[in-house]
């Protein structure tokens, strides 16, 4: 059998034993225990969250034994896929390891020493904290981190009731500059319809490796099944390399050179969409003339990238319109200059008129949903102390720039800031240059904790409170716009195993004490109950109990904003190919090249990946999930390899500016010779965690630079020496 | 000139001012532009959807309004006017200043022709 027949029966597989599931699912609840007194056998419809995808599953639990996640069909976008961390979570719910009881550190920070607490003492140790520091400091004196959840929104609520101005997530750390990038020349970000592309170009965006998601299997059925073409850039030959139909070990940094390349052959060729131009977009004159200077030949300099390959590549992409995509990635944290790489892309991909066309790029269509309402707080006197009003002036408020943040709660500047309160997050893995995070643990007055392992940063702190898993809690409901858009439903399949709360009770609890409750004065079925309200269907609440997702029918639909008096949510109201808002903040209106570092003499660029395994922190540790990779590598070519005397497998040491880890090599010619790369997360500290010591830390290694437009971390710009141990 | 006449002469100096004064009062919309950007946009929001939103929803009399349907300078000449239903109510019927104040910046932080960067998760 060949890949291609093994993919499709696989997926026709899962898809059948998933509706013969549903189909069970389908009878009513009594009937189900009537029928089955002996093995009482439930399955009950929910949502993933072992990452950012929100899957839809169902659970199958006998005698109250979480028994297998199966995927839920009924949701359009995730179908019947339930990848392997999806099918994990069992073990998140099971996991020994995990934080079973409130704790209070009795030792030293770090040093392990906990005993165990009532709710009550923790909360009220926590509340007493942030208020002593509220009265010191001032409500500012406190930063609240966190991480996208369906619950998140009570812990930022709970921030801001406080008084704080801080907060911080994590786009800085990922996605950020596609964000930015997108949102200034559309006006949004638009979803990527790969099912249906005819040529599909991937700057990094390791789909069929690094992060197994529904576009991943979008992208199997498109270049198989559909015989869309795949182009991919990377400077490792990776599995996505390896299934596209051409693969460039492009020079790191220099993407945008491809890019203006591309725009430079299309524009001059007269292959851009013409219509589309004159109709939807301003600037397009100003483009024309800026991309003159950025020839295939010039491009082919900076790339390493065949300036024929170039101009073919630009001419079929261009043919292909409106069914190509230059794919928007992810995870674009890598240079200082990322930001503008994706206003690159976007400008690429508007020109040949791809926008809200099947096979192209469509903006997200959205469900509807109601809010409980009730009267908010003051807003807070203080500024931001990452300043975002003075050096990102467009960057989004609400997420802050966690790497300038740090420098300026390490440097009390613009005042102190005293107290962390963390939420589904782990600074020590996810920051670069852990020493600087350590400080600024170290130099709080109080650390909280709110997770449900004993991440790094989780072992720094003061106190613990440990959130129940997402199997054993009821969640607001979420939208998720896209394609085809969905309402996800989330419901407990088993009681909580131990001593744990979910966020929104933590934050109840804590509000009660920081005399906050009023803000938070009501339960998760009113919460739910609201934002059900506007569903189509006569008792709205029972459905999503039932199905756990709702997608309304008339999806996909294409072409909606294609009329002349539509107008995009930019500065013009046209797609902005210039953008006028970029110049009046300091920044380039249209991107300009600038080359990447060179690699020093003696050095290799550290690269950093992940694999389909792991995507958060809390995946790393799970027990099945970490069988799979329980340490990672450091990849170098056999050239560079062969001269330092490393062979596969010697331990090496990889020392950058500030600091060092050890780890194993893999010897492999599927890297540039200018280049290692390690997968991101390992070489934990905290000894409750499975990859403690495991493998070495990207976190300890990485140097701190950030894109200056959209604040995003530039992870791929510190240059390491290796040597063998 | 007599003490008497001086008196009167001021005293009627400080009336024309004074009447002056009210005038130009009665012309200051009692919600300015200006201050619209510095209210409180999570306030406003409430405010909005609990006021407007009663009435402003689709298949109603109002019609449907969001923040999208006016750029930044319109809602802002909008609420410098002050009215309502097409210029034959004030909008303080409504709400007070403060809480107009309020309104404006939430609909002028998402209007049309807003920064509004989409972000992950929220």
């Amino acid at each position: 059998m060949n890949r291609r027949g093994f993919l499709k029966m696989a997926t026709e597989g899962a898809v059948g034993a998933a509706l013969l599931q549903t189909e069970a699912c389908r009878a009513p609840l009594h009937q189900q225990k009537a029928a089955k007194d002996i093995v009482p056998r439930l399955e009950i419809p929910t949502t993933c969250d072992m990452c950012v995808n929100k899957c839809s599953m169902i659970a199958i639990v006998e005698k109250g034994v979480l028994k297998k996640l199966n995927p839920n069909p009924e949701n359009p976008k995730s179908k019947g896929m339930l990848c392997a961390r999806g099918n994990a979570g069992i073990q998140q719910l099971y996991d020994t390891a995990r934080i079973k009881h409130p704790m209070i550190r009795t030792g030293e920070r770090g040093e392990g020493k906990w005993r165990v607490v009532s709710w009550d003492e923790a909360l009220d140790f926590a509340a007493q904290k942030l208020s002593a520091i509220k009265e010191k400091y001032g409500p500012q004196g406190t930063l609240w981190s966190s991480s996208e959840s369906f619950q998140e929104v009570f812990f930022r609520n709970l921030s801001q009731a406080f008084g704080s101005p801080n907060s911080v997530r994590h786009p800085t750390l990922c996605l950020a500059s596609v964000n930015l990038a997108y949102s200034v020349t559309f006006g949004t970000v638009p979803s990527f319809d790969v099912q249906n592309a005819r040529y599909i170009i991937m700057s990094g965006a390791n789909r069929l490796e690094s992060f197994i998601t529904p576009d991943t299997m979008d992208l199997i059925d498109s270049t198989t099944e559909r015989k869309a073409r795949l182009i991919y850039l990377d400077p490792r030959f990776t599995k996505t390399a390896a299934k596209a139909d051409e693969w460039y070990p492009i020079k790191p940094g220099t993407d945008l050179a491809f890019i203006l390349a591309m725009l430079n052959v299309i524009i001059s060729e007269n292959r851009y969409n013409k219509e589309f131009v004159s109709t939807y977009c301003t600037g397009f004159g100003q483009l024309a003339e800026h991309v003159k200077q950025y020839t295939p030949d010039w491009a082919a300099e900076e790339t390493q990238i065949p300036s024929k390959d170039i101009f073919r590549i630009a001419r079929e992409f261009s043919d292909a319109a409106p069914r190509a995509i230059y794919y928007a990635g992810r995870r674009s944290s890598w240079s200082r200059d990322d930001f503008s790489m994706r206003r690159g892309q976007a400008i690429l991909n508007a020109i040949v008129g791809n926008w809200d066309r099947q096979g192209g790029m469509v903006p997200n269509a959205k469900v509807e949903l109601g809010e409980l309402m009730f009267l908010p707080w003051d807003d807070p006197v203080a500024p931001r102390v990452d300043e975002l009003d003075k050096n990102f002036l467009l960057a989004a408020k609400g997420d802050g720039v966690y790497l300038k943040l740090r420098e300026n709660v390490l440097a009390g500047q613009p005042y102190p800031v005293k107290g962390w309160m963390i939420y589904k997050q782990d600074p020590m893995s996810a920051i670069p240059e852990q020493e600087k995070t350590l400080q600024m643990l170290r130099q709080m007055d109080f650390v909280g904790v709110i997770d449900i392992q004993m991440s790094d940063t989780a072992w720094y702190a003061d106190v613990i409170l440990p959130e129940s898993t997402y199997l054993e809690r009821l969640d607001p409901v979420e939208m998720l716009g896209g394609i085809r858009p969905v309402v996800l439903y989330r419901q407990p399949v088993v009681k909580p195993l131990h001593d744990t709360k979910p966020a929104f009770e933590i934050v109840q609890g804590l509000a009660k004490r920081l005399n906050l409750s009023q803000y938070f004065d009501y339960t998760m079925e009113q919460w739910i109950a609201e934002q059900v309200k506007p569903l189509p269907m006569d008792l709205p609440l029972d459905y999503m109990k039932k199905h756990g997702v709702y997608s309304p029918p008339q999806y996909p639909k294409y072409g909606s904003t294609l009329s002349p008096d539509h107008r995009f949510v930019t500065k013009s109201g046209k797609i902005e190919l210039l953008s006028e808002r970029l110049r009046e903040a300091g920044y380039d209106p249209l991107p300009v090249y600038h080359q990447p570092s060179q690699v020093p003499e003696g050095k290799f660029r550290l690269v950093l990946g992940r694999h389909a395994f792991f995507t958060h922190a809390s995946t790393s540790n799970n027990p099945w999930l970490n069988s799979f990779s329980p340490e990672n590598t450091l990849w170098i070519h056999p050239k560079p390899a062969d001269s330092l005397g490393i062979n596969d497998a010697s331990l090496v040491e990889v020392a950058s500016g500030v600091g060092s880890v050890r780890l194993k090599a893999r010897v492999t010619p599927k890297i540039r010779t200018d280049c290692v790369f390690m997968q991101h997360g390992y070489g934990k500290r905290s000894p409750w965690l499975r990859l403690a010591n495991s493998g070495g830390s990207d976190a300890q290694l990485i140097e701190t630079a950030w894109d200056k437009v959209s604040g995003g971390a530039a992870l791929h710009e510190t240059f390491v020496k290796v040597r063998k141990v | 000139m007599k003490s008497s006449e001086k008196f009167g002469k001021n005293i009627g100096v400080l009336t024309v001012a004074l009447l002056v004064f009210v005038g130009l009062l009665t012309l200051v919309p009692l919600s300015t532009s200006r201050a619209g950007q510095k209210g409180n946009e999570a306030k406003g929001k409430f405010y909005f959807k609990q006021t407007c939103k009663s009435c402003h929803i689709k298949g109603e009399k109002g019609g449907e309004v969001t923040p999208l349907i006016k750029t930044q300078a319109q809602w802002q000449s909008y609420f410098a006017k002050g009215k309502h239903m097409k210029g034959t109510e004030p909008l303080t019927k409504y709400m007070t200043p403060e809480q107009l104040n309020d309104a404006l910046t939430f609909l002028y932080n998402h209007a049309v022709d807003s920064p509004q960067p989409e972000t992950c998760g929220k």
